[in-house]
Protein backbone atom coordinates (compact mmCIF):
# COMPACT_ATOMS: atom_id res chain seq x y z
CA UNK A 1 0.00 0.00 0.00
CA UNK A 2 1.58 3.43 -0.53
CA UNK A 3 0.57 6.12 1.92
CA UNK A 4 0.77 9.87 2.15
CA UNK A 5 0.52 11.22 5.72
CA UNK A 6 -0.13 15.09 5.86
CA UNK A 7 2.34 15.90 2.49
CA UNK A 8 3.20 19.37 2.14
CA UNK A 9 4.91 21.33 0.16
CA UNK A 10 5.55 24.91 -1.09
CA UNK A 11 6.15 25.85 -4.75
CA UNK A 12 6.82 28.83 -5.47
CA UNK A 13 3.14 30.63 -4.82
CA UNK A 14 1.44 27.19 -5.33
CA UNK A 15 1.35 24.31 -2.29
CA UNK A 16 0.36 20.72 -1.89
CA UNK A 17 -1.37 21.22 1.66
CA UNK A 18 -1.21 18.25 4.24
CA UNK A 19 -2.89 16.19 1.51
CA UNK A 20 -3.26 12.25 3.05
CA UNK A 21 -4.13 9.52 0.59
CA UNK A 22 -3.83 5.83 0.89
CA UNK A 23 -3.64 3.52 -2.65
CA UNK A 24 -3.92 -0.09 -2.06
CA UNK A 25 -1.65 -1.86 -4.23
CA UNK A 26 -2.72 -3.22 -7.46
CA UNK A 27 -5.35 -0.37 -7.28
CA UNK A 28 -5.90 2.12 -10.31
CA UNK A 29 -6.12 5.16 -8.88
CA UNK A 30 -6.36 8.54 -10.64
CA UNK A 31 -6.06 12.12 -9.58
CA UNK A 32 -7.88 14.13 -11.37
CA UNK A 33 -8.07 17.96 -11.05
CA UNK A 34 -7.40 20.93 -13.35
CA UNK A 35 -4.28 22.47 -14.37
CA UNK A 36 -1.94 24.10 -11.89
CA UNK A 37 -3.95 22.23 -8.65
CA UNK A 38 -0.19 20.15 -8.51
CA UNK A 39 -0.93 16.71 -10.01
CA UNK A 40 2.53 16.51 -11.34
CA UNK A 41 4.48 18.00 -8.72
CA UNK A 42 2.16 14.95 -6.38
CA UNK A 43 3.95 12.41 -8.62
CA UNK A 44 7.12 13.85 -8.99
CA UNK A 45 7.30 13.48 -4.65
CA UNK A 46 5.48 10.03 -4.89
CA UNK A 47 8.89 9.02 -7.60
CA UNK A 48 11.56 10.77 -4.98
CA UNK A 49 12.17 13.41 -7.36
CA UNK A 50 11.09 15.85 -5.09
CA UNK A 51 10.75 15.92 -1.41
CA UNK A 52 7.95 17.15 0.72
CA UNK A 53 8.52 19.82 2.98
CA UNK A 54 6.61 17.99 5.79
CA UNK A 55 4.77 15.02 6.11
CA UNK A 56 5.73 11.66 5.01
CA UNK A 57 5.37 9.19 2.06
CA UNK A 58 5.08 5.76 2.52
CA UNK A 59 5.09 2.58 0.45
CA UNK A 60 7.29 3.57 -2.29
CA UNK A 61 10.90 2.97 -0.55
CA UNK A 62 13.10 0.47 -2.65
CA UNK A 63 10.40 0.03 -4.86
CA UNK A 64 10.46 -0.04 -8.79
CA UNK A 65 8.68 3.04 -10.04
CA UNK A 66 7.71 4.04 -13.92
CA UNK A 67 7.28 7.57 -14.61
CA UNK A 68 5.41 8.38 -17.14
CA UNK A 69 4.90 12.31 -18.79
CA UNK A 70 2.36 13.93 -21.29
CA UNK A 71 4.93 14.66 -23.55
CA UNK A 72 6.85 11.49 -23.45
CA UNK A 73 10.39 12.96 -22.33
CA UNK A 74 11.96 10.57 -25.21
CA UNK A 75 15.20 11.93 -25.30
CA UNK A 76 15.84 13.04 -28.77
CA UNK A 77 19.71 12.42 -28.72
CA UNK A 78 18.64 8.24 -28.43
CA UNK A 79 16.59 6.30 -31.07
CA UNK A 80 13.74 4.18 -30.27
CA UNK A 81 16.17 1.31 -28.99
CA UNK A 82 18.32 3.19 -27.02
CA UNK A 83 15.56 4.82 -25.25
CA UNK A 84 13.45 1.81 -24.45
CA UNK A 85 16.96 0.70 -23.22
CA UNK A 86 18.13 3.53 -21.08
CA UNK A 87 17.31 2.01 -17.80
CA UNK A 88 18.24 -0.91 -18.19
CA UNK A 89 22.00 0.20 -19.60
CA UNK A 90 21.80 2.58 -16.28
CA UNK A 91 21.42 -1.04 -14.40
CA UNK A 92 24.41 -2.11 -16.37
CA UNK A 93 22.56 -5.53 -18.12
CA UNK A 94 24.10 -7.52 -20.44
CA UNK A 95 23.85 -6.81 -24.17
CA UNK A 96 21.68 -9.53 -25.02
CA UNK A 97 19.52 -9.33 -22.07
CA UNK A 98 18.73 -5.51 -22.93
CA UNK A 99 18.09 -6.69 -26.89
CA UNK A 100 16.26 -9.05 -25.65
CA UNK A 101 14.19 -7.25 -23.66
CA UNK A 102 13.53 -4.46 -25.42
CA UNK A 103 12.47 -6.55 -28.33
CA UNK A 104 9.96 -8.41 -26.02
CA UNK A 105 8.61 -5.00 -24.75
CA UNK A 106 8.25 -2.96 -28.38
CA UNK A 107 6.54 -6.27 -29.59
CA UNK A 108 3.97 -5.75 -26.97
CA UNK A 109 3.69 -2.39 -27.52
CA UNK A 110 3.04 -2.44 -31.09
CA UNK A 111 6.32 -0.65 -31.78
CA UNK A 112 8.64 -3.68 -32.47
CA UNK A 113 9.22 -2.49 -36.28
CA UNK A 114 10.57 0.95 -34.70
CA UNK A 115 13.49 0.21 -32.75
CA UNK A 116 15.97 2.07 -35.52
CA UNK A 117 14.02 5.26 -36.11
CA UNK A 118 14.69 8.67 -34.59
CA UNK A 119 12.37 10.11 -32.16
CA UNK A 120 11.32 13.00 -34.16
CA UNK A 121 10.14 10.94 -37.08
CA UNK A 122 7.49 9.08 -34.50
CA UNK A 123 3.49 10.06 -34.43
CA UNK A 124 2.13 11.23 -31.42
CA UNK A 125 0.70 8.11 -30.51
CA UNK A 126 4.07 5.95 -31.53
CA UNK A 127 6.14 8.61 -29.12
CA UNK A 128 3.86 7.76 -26.05
CA UNK A 129 4.36 3.80 -26.54
CA UNK A 130 7.79 4.00 -26.59
CA UNK A 131 7.51 5.83 -23.37
CA UNK A 132 5.32 3.55 -21.90
CA UNK A 133 8.00 0.50 -23.26
CA UNK A 134 10.99 2.47 -21.77
CA UNK A 135 8.84 2.58 -18.35
CA UNK A 136 7.96 -1.02 -18.82
CA UNK A 137 10.94 -2.88 -19.65
CA UNK A 138 11.87 -2.06 -15.93
CA UNK A 139 8.97 -3.80 -14.59
CA UNK A 140 8.16 -1.35 -12.52
CA UNK A 141 5.54 -2.25 -9.86
CA UNK A 142 4.04 1.34 -9.30
CA UNK A 143 3.37 3.33 -12.37
CA UNK A 144 3.26 6.85 -12.39
CA UNK A 145 1.30 8.48 -15.04
CA UNK A 146 1.24 12.11 -15.89
CA UNK A 147 -1.69 12.86 -18.30
CA UNK A 148 -0.52 9.94 -20.86
CA UNK A 149 -3.06 10.97 -23.28
CA UNK A 150 -3.42 14.37 -22.81
CA UNK A 151 -1.04 15.59 -25.80
CA UNK A 152 -2.78 13.01 -28.07
CA UNK A 153 -5.56 12.88 -31.20
CA UNK A 154 -8.76 11.32 -29.91
CA UNK A 155 -8.49 8.07 -31.82
CA UNK A 156 -5.10 7.75 -30.27
CA UNK A 157 -6.26 8.57 -27.27
CA UNK A 158 -8.34 5.75 -26.85
CA UNK A 159 -5.69 3.24 -27.74
CA UNK A 160 -3.03 4.23 -25.46
CA UNK A 161 -5.87 4.17 -22.90
CA UNK A 162 -6.64 0.66 -23.78
CA UNK A 163 -3.06 0.00 -23.93
CA UNK A 164 -2.71 0.84 -20.60
CA UNK A 165 -5.78 -0.93 -18.87
CA UNK A 166 -4.56 -4.19 -20.69
CA UNK A 167 -1.39 -3.77 -19.49
CA UNK A 168 -2.85 -3.00 -15.87
CA UNK A 169 -5.06 -6.13 -16.44
CA UNK A 170 -1.83 -8.29 -17.10
CA UNK A 171 0.63 -7.88 -14.95
CA UNK A 172 -1.52 -5.62 -12.45
CA UNK A 173 0.91 -2.65 -10.75
CA UNK A 174 -0.56 -0.61 -8.77
CA UNK A 175 -1.06 2.60 -10.80
CA UNK A 176 -1.11 6.22 -9.99
CA UNK A 177 -2.83 8.16 -13.23
CA UNK A 178 -3.48 11.72 -12.94
CA UNK A 179 -5.36 13.90 -15.48
CA UNK A 180 -7.67 16.80 -15.98
CA UNK A 181 -9.60 14.87 -18.51
CA UNK A 182 -12.92 13.72 -16.50
CA UNK A 183 -14.20 11.08 -19.47
CA UNK A 184 -10.38 10.00 -18.89
CA UNK A 185 -10.67 9.50 -15.06
CA UNK A 186 -14.35 7.60 -15.20
CA UNK A 187 -13.13 5.45 -17.76
CA UNK A 188 -9.92 4.15 -16.12
CA UNK A 189 -10.19 4.72 -12.59
CA UNK A 190 -11.11 2.28 -9.91
CA UNK A 191 -11.05 5.09 -7.53
CA UNK A 192 -10.08 8.33 -8.39
CA UNK A 193 -8.73 11.28 -6.05
CA UNK A 194 -10.19 15.15 -7.20
CA UNK A 195 -7.51 17.75 -6.58
CA UNK A 196 -7.94 21.45 -6.60
CA UNK A 197 -5.24 23.81 -5.64
CA UNK A 198 -3.18 21.68 -4.26
CA UNK A 199 -5.82 19.58 -1.44
CA UNK A 200 -7.63 16.60 -2.07
CA UNK A 201 -11.36 17.50 -2.15
CA UNK A 202 -13.16 14.21 -2.79
CA UNK A 203 -11.56 10.53 -2.36
CA UNK A 204 -13.98 8.01 -3.86
CA UNK A 205 -15.31 5.81 -6.44
CA UNK A 206 -15.75 6.90 -9.99
CA UNK A 207 -19.65 7.19 -9.83
CA UNK A 208 -19.90 8.45 -6.34
CA UNK A 209 -17.33 11.58 -7.42
CA UNK A 210 -19.65 12.04 -10.82
CA UNK A 211 -22.89 11.67 -9.28
CA UNK A 212 -21.98 13.75 -5.75
CA UNK A 213 -20.07 16.89 -6.64
CA UNK A 214 -18.62 18.22 -3.28
CA UNK A 215 -18.75 21.69 -4.47
CA UNK A 216 -19.72 24.24 -6.95
CA UNK A 217 -16.43 23.85 -8.25
CA UNK A 218 -16.05 20.16 -8.64
CA UNK A 219 -19.35 20.09 -10.36
CA UNK A 220 -18.03 22.52 -12.75
CA UNK A 221 -14.99 20.73 -13.20
CA UNK A 222 -16.93 17.11 -13.47
CA UNK A 223 -18.74 18.39 -16.76
CA UNK A 224 -22.13 19.81 -14.69
CA UNK A 225 -23.57 22.11 -17.43
CA UNK A 226 -26.27 23.53 -15.72
CA UNK A 227 -24.96 25.26 -12.07
CA UNK A 228 -27.09 28.13 -10.84
CA UNK A 229 -26.70 30.27 -7.82
CA UNK A 230 -29.38 31.74 -5.79
CA UNK A 231 -31.53 31.77 -2.66
CA UNK A 232 -33.49 28.89 -1.76
CA UNK A 233 -36.97 28.93 -0.31
CA UNK A 234 -39.35 26.28 0.61
CA UNK A 235 -37.75 23.58 -1.35
CA UNK A 236 -37.28 26.12 -4.40
CA UNK A 237 -34.37 27.77 -5.82
CA UNK A 238 -34.96 30.93 -7.39
CA UNK A 239 -33.11 31.86 -10.35
CA UNK A 240 -34.19 34.66 -13.23
CA UNK A 241 -37.56 34.34 -12.69
CA UNK A 242 -37.93 30.59 -12.37
CA UNK A 243 -38.28 28.03 -9.54
CA UNK A 244 -36.60 25.17 -9.23
CA UNK A 245 -37.59 22.39 -6.94
CA UNK A 246 -34.66 21.15 -5.02
CA UNK A 247 -33.96 18.76 -2.15
CA UNK A 248 -32.90 21.39 0.30
CA UNK A 249 -35.59 23.51 2.24
CA UNK A 250 -34.01 26.86 2.99
CA UNK A 251 -30.46 28.45 2.37
CA UNK A 252 -30.05 32.32 1.88
CA UNK A 253 -27.14 31.38 -0.71
CA UNK A 254 -26.96 27.93 -2.72
CA UNK A 255 -25.96 26.73 -6.05
CA UNK A 256 -27.47 23.61 -7.85
CA UNK A 257 -26.11 21.64 -10.70
CA UNK A 258 -27.74 19.36 -12.87
CA UNK A 259 -26.30 17.03 -15.21
CA UNK A 260 -27.33 17.30 -19.08
CA UNK A 261 -28.14 13.99 -18.80
CA UNK A 262 -30.53 13.79 -15.98
CA UNK A 263 -32.71 16.41 -18.11
CA UNK A 264 -35.94 14.74 -20.48
CA UNK A 265 -36.61 16.60 -23.47
CA UNK A 266 -40.56 15.78 -25.03
CA UNK A 267 -42.93 17.29 -27.61
CA UNK A 268 -45.68 17.38 -24.61
CA UNK A 269 -45.71 17.95 -21.11
CA UNK A 270 -44.97 14.77 -19.34
CA UNK A 271 -47.43 13.57 -16.43
CA UNK A 272 -44.75 11.72 -14.05
CA UNK A 273 -43.10 11.97 -10.62
CA UNK A 274 -40.75 14.51 -11.76
CA UNK A 275 -41.51 17.71 -9.61
CA UNK A 276 -39.44 20.53 -12.21
CA UNK A 277 -40.99 20.73 -15.46
CA UNK A 278 -40.60 24.10 -17.64
CA UNK A 279 -41.61 25.01 -21.08
CA UNK A 280 -39.21 26.55 -22.88
CA UNK A 281 -37.76 26.94 -26.72
CA UNK A 282 -35.02 25.40 -28.16
CA UNK A 283 -32.09 27.75 -29.06
CA UNK A 284 -29.64 25.57 -30.78
CA UNK A 285 -28.21 22.03 -30.73
CA UNK A 286 -24.68 21.38 -30.57
CA UNK A 287 -23.06 18.45 -32.47
CA UNK A 288 -20.65 16.74 -30.49
CA UNK A 289 -18.87 13.17 -30.89
CA UNK A 290 -21.50 11.02 -29.41
CA UNK A 291 -24.50 12.98 -28.96
CA UNK A 292 -26.34 16.31 -29.64
CA UNK A 293 -26.36 18.86 -26.51
CA UNK A 294 -29.64 21.14 -26.86
CA UNK A 295 -29.54 24.82 -25.79
CA UNK A 296 -33.35 25.42 -24.27
CA UNK A 297 -34.11 28.59 -22.89
CA UNK A 298 -36.54 28.24 -20.11
CA UNK A 299 -35.61 31.81 -18.83
CA UNK A 300 -32.33 30.59 -17.62
CA UNK A 301 -30.21 28.34 -20.21
CA UNK A 302 -30.37 24.91 -20.09
CA UNK A 303 -28.27 22.29 -21.45
CA UNK A 304 -29.70 19.16 -22.20
CA UNK A 305 -27.55 15.97 -24.00
CA UNK A 306 -29.80 13.88 -25.99
CA UNK A 307 -29.00 11.07 -29.07
CA UNK A 308 -28.71 11.85 -32.41
CA UNK A 309 -31.89 9.90 -32.67
CA UNK A 310 -34.07 11.46 -30.61
CA UNK A 311 -32.57 15.00 -31.97
CA UNK A 312 -33.41 13.90 -35.55
CA UNK A 313 -36.83 12.02 -34.33
CA UNK A 314 -38.46 15.08 -32.54
CA UNK A 315 -37.14 17.40 -35.36
CA UNK A 316 -35.78 20.20 -32.96
CA UNK A 317 -35.26 23.41 -34.77
CA UNK A 318 -33.93 26.69 -33.49
CA UNK A 319 -37.50 28.46 -31.78
CA UNK A 320 -38.99 25.02 -31.51
CA UNK A 321 -41.31 25.04 -28.30
CA UNK A 322 -39.96 22.00 -26.10
CA UNK A 323 -40.64 20.74 -22.60
CA UNK A 324 -37.58 19.97 -20.30
CA UNK A 325 -38.48 17.81 -17.44
CA UNK A 326 -36.26 16.39 -14.41
CA UNK A 327 -36.24 15.07 -11.15
CA UNK A 328 -35.49 17.12 -7.68
CA UNK A 329 -33.38 14.33 -6.83
CA UNK A 330 -31.16 14.73 -9.91
CA UNK A 331 -30.36 18.52 -8.24
CA UNK A 332 -27.24 18.72 -6.66
CA UNK A 333 -27.75 21.37 -3.89
CA UNK A 334 -24.12 23.05 -2.39
CA UNK A 335 -24.75 25.69 0.15
CA UNK A 336 -22.64 28.75 0.49
CA UNK B 1 5.12 50.22 -46.69
CA UNK B 2 6.43 46.97 -48.31
CA UNK B 3 9.25 45.94 -45.17
CA UNK B 4 10.94 42.66 -47.37
CA UNK B 5 12.63 45.46 -49.93
CA UNK B 6 13.68 47.94 -47.09
CA UNK B 7 14.72 45.56 -44.42
CA UNK B 8 17.23 43.71 -47.79
CA UNK B 9 18.63 47.07 -47.94
CA UNK B 10 19.29 48.45 -45.04
CA UNK B 11 20.80 44.05 -43.68
CA UNK B 12 22.95 44.16 -47.03
CA UNK B 13 24.71 47.57 -45.92
CA UNK B 14 25.56 46.17 -42.61
CA UNK B 15 26.87 43.27 -44.73
CA UNK B 16 28.49 44.98 -47.16
CA UNK B 17 30.43 46.92 -43.82
CA UNK B 18 31.81 43.43 -42.54
CA UNK B 19 33.11 42.21 -46.17
CA UNK B 20 34.06 45.25 -47.80
CA UNK B 21 37.06 45.78 -46.06
CA UNK B 22 37.99 42.15 -46.09
CA UNK B 23 38.11 42.04 -49.55
CA UNK B 24 39.88 45.28 -50.23
CA UNK B 25 42.31 43.65 -47.48
CA UNK B 26 42.56 40.15 -49.65
CA UNK B 27 42.66 41.80 -52.98
CA UNK B 28 45.39 44.31 -51.78
CA UNK B 29 47.71 41.45 -51.29
CA UNK B 30 49.45 39.68 -54.49
CA UNK B 31 49.85 35.80 -54.82
CA UNK B 32 52.84 35.79 -54.69
CA UNK B 33 53.17 38.27 -51.77
CA UNK B 34 50.97 36.30 -49.81
CA UNK B 35 52.62 32.70 -50.80
CA UNK B 36 55.91 34.12 -49.36
CA UNK B 37 54.10 35.36 -45.78
CA UNK B 38 52.82 31.36 -46.07
CA UNK B 39 56.48 30.40 -45.94
CA UNK B 40 57.53 32.56 -43.20
CA UNK B 41 58.16 30.83 -40.03
CA UNK B 42 57.62 33.47 -37.95
CA UNK B 43 54.37 34.52 -39.27
CA UNK B 44 52.78 30.25 -38.96
CA UNK B 45 54.38 30.44 -35.68
CA UNK B 46 52.58 32.86 -34.22
CA UNK B 47 49.01 31.98 -36.42
CA UNK B 48 49.54 28.38 -34.42
CA UNK B 49 50.55 29.60 -30.80
CA UNK B 50 47.06 32.21 -31.52
CA UNK B 51 45.08 28.99 -32.27
CA UNK B 52 46.62 26.85 -29.39
CA UNK B 53 46.79 29.38 -26.73
CA UNK B 54 42.91 29.97 -27.78
CA UNK B 55 42.31 26.34 -27.42
CA UNK B 56 43.77 26.03 -24.17
CA UNK B 57 41.61 29.01 -22.70
CA UNK B 58 38.23 26.91 -24.40
CA UNK B 59 39.38 23.91 -22.94
CA UNK B 60 39.71 25.32 -19.60
CA UNK B 61 36.41 26.97 -20.06
CA UNK B 62 34.59 23.81 -20.89
CA UNK B 63 35.74 22.04 -17.82
CA UNK B 64 35.27 24.79 -15.79
CA UNK B 65 32.27 26.67 -17.21
CA UNK B 66 29.92 24.34 -18.25
CA UNK B 67 29.41 23.14 -14.51
CA UNK B 68 28.66 26.85 -13.83
CA UNK B 69 26.26 27.32 -16.35
CA UNK B 70 24.38 24.37 -15.69
CA UNK B 71 24.04 25.55 -12.09
CA UNK B 72 22.89 29.56 -13.22
CA UNK B 73 20.75 27.40 -15.81
CA UNK B 74 18.67 25.16 -13.00
CA UNK B 75 18.87 26.60 -9.71
CA UNK B 76 17.84 29.44 -8.09
CA UNK B 77 19.95 31.05 -5.47
CA UNK B 78 20.94 34.14 -3.58
CA UNK B 79 23.32 36.64 -5.86
CA UNK B 80 22.80 34.80 -9.06
CA UNK B 81 22.33 37.71 -11.07
CA UNK B 82 25.14 39.00 -9.64
CA UNK B 83 27.32 36.17 -10.88
CA UNK B 84 25.13 36.65 -14.30
CA UNK B 85 26.72 40.36 -14.39
CA UNK B 86 29.93 39.29 -13.74
CA UNK B 87 30.38 36.63 -16.08
CA UNK B 88 29.29 39.58 -18.97
CA UNK B 89 31.62 42.32 -17.24
CA UNK B 90 34.65 40.72 -19.45
CA UNK B 91 32.59 42.10 -22.67
CA UNK B 92 32.29 45.53 -21.10
CA UNK B 93 35.39 46.65 -19.84
CA UNK B 94 38.52 47.89 -22.37
CA UNK B 95 40.70 44.81 -23.48
CA UNK B 96 43.50 46.67 -21.97
CA UNK B 97 42.21 47.38 -18.51
CA UNK B 98 41.02 43.79 -18.28
CA UNK B 99 44.75 42.81 -19.07
CA UNK B 100 46.35 45.31 -16.59
CA UNK B 101 43.77 43.69 -13.90
CA UNK B 102 45.39 39.88 -14.98
CA UNK B 103 48.55 41.70 -14.74
CA UNK B 104 48.11 42.44 -10.88
CA UNK B 105 47.10 38.78 -10.12
CA UNK B 106 49.23 36.91 -12.75
CA UNK B 107 52.18 39.18 -12.72
CA UNK B 108 55.82 39.16 -11.56
CA UNK B 109 55.45 40.60 -8.29
CA UNK B 110 52.17 39.13 -8.04
CA UNK B 111 51.12 36.66 -4.63
CA UNK B 112 50.59 33.66 -7.19
CA UNK B 113 54.77 34.06 -8.42
CA UNK B 114 55.61 34.97 -5.08
CA UNK B 115 54.18 31.67 -3.45
CA UNK B 116 54.94 29.41 -6.59
CA UNK B 117 57.90 31.24 -7.90
CA UNK B 118 56.54 30.61 -11.34
CA UNK B 119 56.18 33.37 -13.54
CA UNK B 120 53.76 33.41 -16.11
CA UNK B 121 53.91 37.15 -17.96
CA UNK B 122 55.57 36.70 -21.79
CA UNK B 123 54.57 32.72 -22.06
CA UNK B 124 51.94 30.71 -23.59
CA UNK B 125 49.81 31.09 -20.21
CA UNK B 126 50.01 34.28 -20.07
CA UNK B 127 48.30 34.54 -23.87
CA UNK B 128 45.77 31.62 -22.73
CA UNK B 129 45.21 33.78 -19.08
CA UNK B 130 44.36 36.71 -20.92
CA UNK B 131 42.27 35.10 -23.86
CA UNK B 132 40.13 33.16 -20.95
CA UNK B 133 38.99 36.49 -19.04
CA UNK B 134 38.09 38.35 -22.72
CA UNK B 135 36.10 35.14 -23.95
CA UNK B 136 34.73 32.80 -21.27
CA UNK B 137 31.03 35.03 -21.28
CA UNK B 138 30.74 33.22 -24.85
CA UNK B 139 31.03 29.64 -24.31
CA UNK B 140 29.50 30.21 -20.32
CA UNK B 141 26.25 32.18 -21.79
CA UNK B 142 25.64 29.79 -24.88
CA UNK B 143 25.94 26.47 -22.73
CA UNK B 144 23.46 28.23 -19.83
CA UNK B 145 20.85 28.65 -22.96
CA UNK B 146 21.19 25.68 -24.34
CA UNK B 147 20.85 24.39 -20.75
CA UNK B 148 17.91 26.58 -20.03
CA UNK B 149 16.17 25.14 -23.24
CA UNK B 150 15.98 21.40 -22.63
CA UNK B 151 13.14 20.30 -20.09
CA UNK B 152 14.14 19.32 -16.55
CA UNK B 153 11.40 16.33 -17.00
CA UNK B 154 14.52 14.69 -18.99
CA UNK B 155 16.64 14.84 -16.24
CA UNK B 156 14.06 13.55 -13.88
CA UNK B 157 12.96 10.98 -16.11
CA UNK B 158 16.51 9.65 -16.49
CA UNK B 159 16.37 9.55 -12.40
CA UNK B 160 13.27 7.51 -12.31
CA UNK B 161 14.86 5.16 -14.98
CA UNK B 162 17.74 4.42 -12.17
CA UNK B 163 20.58 7.08 -13.45
CA UNK B 164 22.56 9.61 -10.98
CA UNK B 165 22.24 12.92 -10.87
CA UNK B 166 25.58 13.03 -12.32
CA UNK B 167 24.74 9.94 -15.08
CA UNK B 168 21.73 12.16 -15.67
CA UNK B 169 23.82 15.26 -16.51
CA UNK B 170 26.26 13.73 -18.99
CA UNK B 171 23.96 11.17 -20.74
CA UNK B 172 20.90 13.75 -20.94
CA UNK B 173 21.77 16.88 -20.48
CA UNK B 174 25.17 17.44 -21.82
CA UNK B 175 24.74 15.85 -25.00
CA UNK B 176 21.15 17.53 -25.32
CA UNK B 177 23.15 20.70 -24.50
CA UNK B 178 25.59 20.11 -27.19
CA UNK B 179 25.02 21.88 -29.85
CA UNK B 180 25.06 24.86 -27.63
CA UNK B 181 27.98 24.43 -26.07
CA UNK B 182 30.23 23.14 -29.53
CA UNK B 183 28.89 27.22 -30.96
CA UNK B 184 29.89 28.88 -28.11
CA UNK B 185 33.08 26.66 -28.14
CA UNK B 186 33.83 27.89 -31.10
CA UNK B 187 32.87 31.30 -30.64
CA UNK B 188 35.16 31.39 -27.64
CA UNK B 189 38.03 30.02 -29.55
CA UNK B 190 37.58 32.66 -32.19
CA UNK B 191 36.63 35.44 -29.86
CA UNK B 192 40.17 34.70 -28.03
CA UNK B 193 42.18 33.83 -31.22
CA UNK B 194 41.06 37.62 -32.14
CA UNK B 195 42.03 39.05 -28.34
CA UNK B 196 44.61 41.74 -28.51
CA UNK B 197 43.92 43.91 -25.90
CA UNK B 198 44.35 42.18 -23.05
CA UNK B 199 46.94 39.81 -24.27
CA UNK B 200 49.76 42.53 -25.66
CA UNK B 201 49.40 43.76 -21.73
CA UNK B 202 50.37 40.13 -20.26
CA UNK B 203 53.07 38.65 -23.15
CA UNK B 204 54.32 41.01 -25.79
CA UNK B 205 56.45 37.83 -26.82
CA UNK B 206 55.94 35.05 -27.92
CA UNK B 207 53.53 37.24 -29.93
CA UNK B 208 50.64 35.92 -31.44
CA UNK B 209 49.30 36.62 -34.49
CA UNK B 210 47.20 39.80 -33.79
CA UNK B 211 50.30 41.67 -31.63
CA UNK B 212 52.76 40.45 -34.74
CA UNK B 213 50.53 42.46 -37.19
CA UNK B 214 50.57 45.27 -35.01
CA UNK B 215 54.14 45.00 -34.53
CA UNK B 216 54.94 45.23 -38.21
CA UNK B 217 52.14 47.77 -39.12
CA UNK B 218 53.58 50.21 -36.22
CA UNK B 219 57.28 49.48 -37.62
CA UNK B 220 56.64 49.12 -41.06
CA UNK B 221 53.75 50.52 -42.34
CA UNK B 222 50.45 49.02 -43.77
CA UNK B 223 52.59 47.31 -46.56
CA UNK B 224 54.75 44.72 -44.52
CA UNK B 225 51.55 44.12 -41.95
CA UNK B 226 48.97 43.24 -45.08
CA UNK B 227 49.97 39.64 -46.21
CA UNK B 228 50.21 38.72 -42.49
CA UNK B 229 46.54 39.65 -42.20
CA UNK B 230 45.32 38.44 -45.18
CA UNK B 231 46.31 34.98 -44.25
CA UNK B 232 45.26 35.17 -40.38
CA UNK B 233 42.09 35.81 -42.02
CA UNK B 234 41.92 33.49 -44.49
CA UNK B 235 43.45 30.86 -41.84
CA UNK B 236 40.81 31.86 -39.33
CA UNK B 237 37.75 32.13 -42.20
CA UNK B 238 38.62 28.11 -43.25
CA UNK B 239 38.35 27.10 -39.65
CA UNK B 240 35.51 28.70 -38.68
CA UNK B 241 33.43 27.71 -42.28
CA UNK B 242 34.14 24.24 -41.14
CA UNK B 243 33.91 23.80 -37.94
CA UNK B 244 30.21 25.85 -38.34
CA UNK B 245 29.54 23.21 -41.08
CA UNK B 246 30.60 20.06 -38.96
CA UNK B 247 29.26 21.33 -35.93
CA UNK B 248 25.69 21.93 -37.16
CA UNK B 249 25.91 18.72 -39.28
CA UNK B 250 25.96 16.83 -36.09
Amino acid sequence: MIKLDKVYKSFGDFQIKNLSLEVESGEYFVILGPSGAGKTLLLEMMAGLEVPDSGRIMGLEGKRVGLIYQDYMLFPHLNVFQNIAYGLIIRKEKKQKIKDQVEAVSEQLGIGGLLTREIHTLSGGEKQRAAIARAMVMQPEVYLLDEPTAALDLSTKSQIQRLILELHKKNNPTVIHVTHDFEEALAMGDRIGLLFSGSMVQDDTPERVFNNPVSKKAADFLGYKNVFSGEIKEYRIHINGIHIMTPEEYAEKATIAVRSNDIILSKNKLESSARNYFLGRVVRGIKRTNHVEVIVDIGVWLYVDITYQSYNEMHLQPGTPIWATFKTSSVKVFLH
Amino acid sequence: MKTKPVFYFLGTLLILFVIVPLLRMIFSVSPQEAGRAVMEKELIGSIFLTLRASLWATLIALVLGIPLSFVLARHRFFGKKIIEGLIDVPVVIPHTAAGIALLMVWGRESVFTKITGISIPGTEAAISIGMLFVSLPFLVNSAKEGFKMIDVRYEKTAVSLGASPWKAFTSVSLPMARKSIVSGSIMMWARGISEFGAVVILAYHPMTAPVLIFERFQNFGLDYAAPATVVLILVTLVIFVVLRAVGDKK
